[in-house]
């Protein structure tokens, strides 16, 4: 246990000095701050990946719980949509050269390991029989993964609130320069929501199918369920607005970040939620 | 090492001097002063500098009065009335502000770094630079390029076109693929043309009310030329709006932006009115994904940038003198005997 905890404080602290880094090079747009934020944020990301096997070896430690993924309590799932950000993180941006987003995509990062760690019990428990299905190393990961691609378009449309901001102004300030430019940012904002949808969607189905699998009802309205949906829809409304419709502009970026909220709203809303999401409650 | 710089540049009142020397071409000062047996030369000839640096050793100096002497009469022209004459440690430091663009007209324009490049390379091949100049101007490209990369004397756009090209890129990257289209033909439509292709603008649309000046101008750049009545229609393609007729009131109106940016699919336009008086309605700043930026905004850009070199200047003159300093001590080891070793640091 003391060593999952260690090497989760290790990424967290990795990760919020590379957001440090990210922030420098910003300002300063000093090659060596951009060096100096991947290879924090990599350190971190491996620290994070060996204190999630840690945890994965305790997991399975109770025979019940073997093959199973310890993403049942909200430390565990906090814990793992932080690491699905960076690593999201890491394929997107760093891939497309935009290291510069890491100011505004590892912040949350860091806070939601740091919420993990302050905030929730990382004590580990046997699953309760109706969680012990093939289900539970699917649904939460699919939209986990969905989330963590959501938390960087989040990332990049508050760089694209800011470089919109600066170009509407005619008053650029060096930061505009800095930034990518404001279709980039248009593009790969549409891009990853246009991507994550699906597998949001996805992950949705998969619980429908695993309720009725074991409850015979695919949908039961819960808080979580609907609030879900209502992310959904808000994204789509996003992607309508700016493909469809073809509306430029602040406007559709808020629309975005709505969802983004509701997403926040989804994932955090556990400890209010009733029946068999509550699990995420840590209690 | 005894050096000696003489220079003709954009600080003297009088240009007579300066065009003289203009017009005779580097080459033949260089033969010339080899045929008179100095030893090392380089000369550096821009639009609006001419500068001559000879080096020698203390026993064999050149002397200012016998280097000009040698440009006058190929100038034909009297010199020395607006000649800056240096001497080593201050010649040494000219040259590398010089480098850094510390001393250009644009502070911190990065055109001089290889012009002197340029200098360096005739006299090189010209077989006037020994030991001491090859030393110094290897020296001087590395300090003009150390400045620029460790202060911000070089940064930001500091022209009218310049700054257009730069908020381009921030809302399009890159700016091969781009299209733009020029309304007017006169010479400020040209330097904006010229700065879009430049930058890798690969289709350039021209439209003038008189249609032989478009047609000259889009065949300048292998842009096309359009019908004035049809530039509407190119509101609905292009990328950039470079708006610079002499019309007495507006031509491109708020409707018709409207009707073109509903058409366009979401993808930004960004509008530059550079004429006076203006050309482009105000108002169309407003429409999402439309950015119209007028003569004054991107001059009030370009005063910033300056003002961001001028501060930027402290910093970059420590750089130089730092660096003169070293050279120098190189020199004087040179004398003596035992060369002490420059490091590119």
């Amino acid at each position: 246990m003391t060593a999952q905890l260690l090497l989760s404080w290790g990424a967290c602290l990795l990760y919020a000095a590379a957001s440090a880094a990210a922030f420098a090079y910003l300002l300063t747009k000093n090659a060596r701050a951009s060096r100096a934020m991947f290879m924090l944020m990599g350190a971190g990301l491996g620290a994070h990946s060996l204190a999630f096997i840690a945890r994965l070896i305790l997991f399975w430690e109770y025979p019940e719980n073997r093959w199973f993924l310890p993403v049942n309590s909200f430390f565990g799932a906090l814990s793992f949509l932080s690491l699905a950000l960076t690593a999201a993180f890491f394929v997107i941006e760093a891939r497309k050269r935009l290291g510069i987003l890491g100011a505004f995509v590892l912040p949350p990062a860091a806070l939601f390991l740091g919420l993990a760690l302050l905030k929730a019990d990382p004590a580990l428990s046997p699953l309760s029989s109706e969680l012990r299905s093939y289900w539970l190393n699917f649904h939460p990961m699919v939209l986990m993964s969905a989330y963590a691609a959501f938390a960087n378009a989040f990332g990049v449309g508050v760089a694209l609130l800011i470089q919109e901001r600066q170009i509407k102004s005619r008053k650029p300030s060096a930061l505009c320069y800095r930034l990518p430019s404001l279709d980039e940012l248009d593009a790969l904002n549409g891009k990853i929501i246009a991507i994550a949808l699906p597998v949001l969607v996805l992950g949705l189905a998969m619980g429908a199918m695993w309720a009725y699998e074991a409850w015979g009802r695919a949908w039961s309205w819960a808080p979580k369920e609907t609030m879900a949906l209502i992310t959904a829809l808000f994204y789509a409304e996003f992607l309508w607005l700016r493909y469809a419709a073809g509306r430029r502009g602040r406007m559709p970026v808020y629309v975005s970040m709505l969802a983004f909220t509701c997403m926040l709203a989804t994932f955090f809303g556990a400890e209010m939620s009733s029946g068999r999401h509550g699990f995420l409650g840590g209690k | 090492m005894k050096l000696l710089s003489l220079s003709w540049n954009h600080r003297s009142r009088a240009c007579a001097a300066r065009e003289a020397l203009a017009a005779v071409p580097i080459e033949r000062v260089l033969s010339e002063l080899k045929a008179r047996g100095f030893p090392e030369a380089t000369a550096l000839s821009t639009c609006n500098r001419f500068e001559l640096y000879a080096a020698g050793t203390p026993s064999a100096a050149p002397s200012a009065a016998s280097l000009l002497a040698v440009l006058e009469e190929l100038a034909a022209a009297p010199l020395d009335a607006e000649a800056e004459i240096r001497e080593d440690a201050a010649a040494v430091s000219h040259l590398f502000s010089v480098a850094a663009g510390l001393d250009s007209l644009v502070v911190g324009e990065t055109e001089i770094l290889g012009q002197v490049k340029t200098a360096y390379e005739a006299a090189k091949a010209a077989g006037m630079t020994g030991k001491r100049l090859n030393v110094l101007f290897q020296r001087a490209l590395f300090v003009g390029k150390k400045v620029r990369t460790e202060t911000a004397i070089s940064a930001g756009a500091a022209s009218v076109p310049s700054v257009a090209v730069q908020l381009a890129e921030s809302i399009f990257g890159r700016l091969e693929g781009k299209s733009a289209l020029i309304l007017g033909a006169g010479a400020m439509a040209e330097l904006a043309a010229e700065h879009l292709a430049a930058r890798g603008v690969s289709k350039l649309v021209v439209a003038n009310r008189t249609w032989e000046r478009a047609y000259q101008l889009a065949a300048r750049y292998q842009g096309e030329a359009v019908r004035w009545e049809d530039f509407p229609a190119e509101l609905e393609r292009v990328d950039v709006v470079i708006a610079s007729t002499g019309a007495p009131s507006v031509v491109v109106t708020r409707a018709v932006v409207e009707t073109a940016a509903r058409r366009r699919g979401g993808r930004s336009l960004l509008l530059v009115d550079i004429a006076m008086p203006r050309d482009i309605e105000e108002s169309v700043h407003q429409i999402d994904g439309v950015y119209l930026y007028r003569l004054e905004d991107l001059e009030a850009i370009v005063a910033k940038t300056m003002a961001s070199r001028a501060e930027a200047m402290a910093a970059a003159l420590r750089v130089v003198e730092a660096k003169t300093t070293e050279f120098n001590a190189w020199a004087s080891s040179l004398s003596s005997g035992q060369e002490r070793s420059l490091k590119h640091s």
